[in-house]
């Protein structure tokens, strides 16, 4: 009968103890480490994702615009240097997004990667810019040049776009298209001289939690 | 005599791990109560700030929530945890029934219409039928009458064509039919009556999520300024979208749970009796395999009890019952308007009354959010 106690006690204690250090100790705390800071790469795919307008699709989609506009005839084979002004995206996605920073990616490529053959009027500057000129003409502050001639420049060219979606919901998942079209188009003929797109698909399916 | 001991060792395992589990539960089942929660009480605070009108804090509360819940949450460790026989389903990081999330996406339009970005506006309103667009069956799927009218009315204001949106939102209202648009209205009122559902557990274990009632005194509001009058019908029952989200996934989770509950249950309670009668038996061999099957009863009754199948009860609790809404033309300047909350008789309800200073300007459109309470 001690024998049997004896045995039955080892059991017992052998049992609690793994589960105590299994079970108790690593079940309830998450990521008792932490996650460390992740840097990641614009164009990567992070692990909190969604099936919406990411960072990556920005970089893809403007990388691809850029290099459009600048093989554009109109743009490479300009005799001067063309001044184009952007006018803002229209989103008629089912997501809410900063829509002026797929023009102002644009912008940024294509004056790292033209070097100067393309120029960019700060048209969202106009208050500012026109209360100089004011503050100038009246004699307020200095002025370089004679203050009473227009030196605001007109555009070449208008660069816009849209964002058009596709969605679709259903028990097997979410599914999210999304047209990104971009066109550059002649101020004075409102010719379309150039346009392009990109498209992106993305779906998904939740945990059956949240279903 | 063997047995003895083995079904001891696996009793007291089941009963630790019955421990372990149980803890993972008060702490959330891996997340941090303040970290589950999160979505509910950004919810919560940015309604209120709305109603406070405090604007700036409610959009960076919305922004907050939308980020979480805009995500595709899939291979999610909590999910997970939820689904399991032992952690209750409140467990999961909130996101809300659908209602709810439509709720969040509602409120984040009418501040970027406030902000003079329509299309922003228009995006959030899309995304909110579009949550609703799974509910089970299609005859109330993305039937919101007034997240289409402002589809409709965003598109129009946007030089698009915003008849397809209003023909979707006159075949979904409910209530008063949506007016056709004025494209003169440049002052938008978003108006909300009411206390909203709220949601308990029922069934025998709190297995089945059920919806309480939302009510409201107000029914219309009238909306004076200038010597004119204008009404603001309900567009939209939150109780009615509560109800007809139809059936989810996790009803039957929560099901299979409660079932397995109820068998352990019923399994232990008769091994117990069945176990206890055998002890005393004047058989050895009897009384040693009635001690097994005691033994087996506690261990089913301990799995029984560490079974969780409650439903997640945690409700957004100050949405409102109706919304409604109304657009009207005014000329720029400073205008004051009164609106009056009606009840189900049209009559004014005094305490209700509200005054509102308009300030229209040229070229964009003058946002008015309004609460009865």
């Amino acid at each position: 009968m001690k024998l049997e106690l004896l045995k039955l006690t080892v059991h017992v204690s052998a049992f609690a103890l793994a589960a105590l250090l299994s079970g108790c100790a690593s079940s309830g705390v998450k990521n008792p480490s932490g996650i460390a800071v992740t840097q990641m790469r614009a164009d990567e795919r992070g692990f909190v994702a969604g099936t919406g307008i990411e960072s990556q699709d920005l970089v893809a989609v403007t990388d691809k615009m850029a290099r459009s506009i600048l093989s554009t005839p109109e743009i490479a084979n300009a005799a001067g240097r063309p001044v184009i002004v952007l006018d803002p995206v229209i989103n008629e996605t089912r997501f809410a997004v900063n829509k002026d920073i797929f023009l102002t990616r644009i912008r940024t490529e294509l004056n790292s990667k033209a070097k100067g053959r393309v120029v960019f009027l700060a048209r969202n500057r106009m208050p500012a810019l026109e209360r100089e000129r004011d503050l100038k003409q009246s004699g307020a502050v200095t002025s370089s040049s004679d203050a009473r001639v227009v030196e605001f420049k007109g555009a070449d060219f208008f660069l816009t776009g849209k964002l058009q979606g596709l969605s679709t919901r259903s028990a097997k998942g979410t599914s999210d298209y999304i047209l990104y079209s971009f066109q550059l188009i002649d101020a004075r003929t409102s010719v379309i001289v150039w346009e392009d797109a990109s498209e992106i698909k993305k779906q998904g399916l939740e945990d059956a939690a949240y279903r | 005599m063997k047995l003895f001991p083995r079904l001891a060792s696996v009793a007291l395992c089941g009963l630790l791990l019955g421990c372990a589990t149980t803890s993972a539960t008060k702490s959330g089942g891996g997340a941090s109560p303040r970290d589950k929660d999160k979505v509910l009480s950004q919810y919560r605070k940015a309604a209120a700030a709305l109603r406070a009108h405090n604007f700036e804090q409610a959009k960076t509360l919305l922004d907050d929530a939308i980020l979480t819940i805009s995500g595709v949450p899939a291979k999610d460790p909590e999910a997970r945890r939820a689904r399991g026989f032992f952690n209750e389903e409140s467990s999961k990081v909130y996101f809300g029934e659908p209602y709810e999330r439509v709720m969040a996406y509602f409120y984040r339009g009418v501040l970027y219409w406030m902000d003079g970005e329509p299309d922003n506006a228009r995006a959030c309103f899309r995304n909110g039928q579009f949550l609703d667009s799974d509910a089970q069956g299609q005859q109330f799927s993305g039937d919101y009458a007034l997240l289409d009218y402002l589809d409709g009315l965003a598109s129009a204001k946007l030089g698009g064509d915003g008849a397809d949106a209003w023909q979707r939102a006159r075949a979904n209202a409910k209530h008063a039919t949506p007016p056709s648009y004025d494209p003169q209205a440049n002052v938008l009122f978003f108006l909300q009556f009411g206390y909203g559902p709220t949601k308990f557990a029922g069934g025998q274990y709190g297995e089945t999520l059920v919806y309480r009632d939302g009510y409201s005194e107000a029914y219309s509001a009238r909306i004076t300024f200038a010597g004119v009058t204008h009404r603001a019908d309900i567009f939209d029952d939150l109780t009615f979208q509560a109800h007809t989200r139809g059936g989810r996934v996790m009803d039957k989770i929560l099901a299979n749970k409660a079932a397995f509950k109820g068998t352990t249950d019923a399994l232990g309670n008769a091994s117990l009796l069945s176990g206890l009668v055998l002890t005393q038996s004047r058989d050895r061999t009897a009384r040693e395999a009635g001690l097994g099957l005691a033994l087996f009863g506690v261990l089913n009754k301990v799995v029984s009890g560490a079974t969780t199948p409650r439903a997640d009860t945690r409700s957004w609790d100050n949405l409102p019952q109706f919304l409604s809404f109304a657009a009207l033309a005014v000329p720029p300047g400073r205008h004051n308007a009164t609106v009056e909350f009606l009840d189900a008789r049209g009559q004014p309800v005094a305490r209700l009354t509200r005054s509102v200073i308009l300030e229209v300007v040229p070229g964009r459109d003058t946002v008015v959010f309004l609460s009865d309470r």
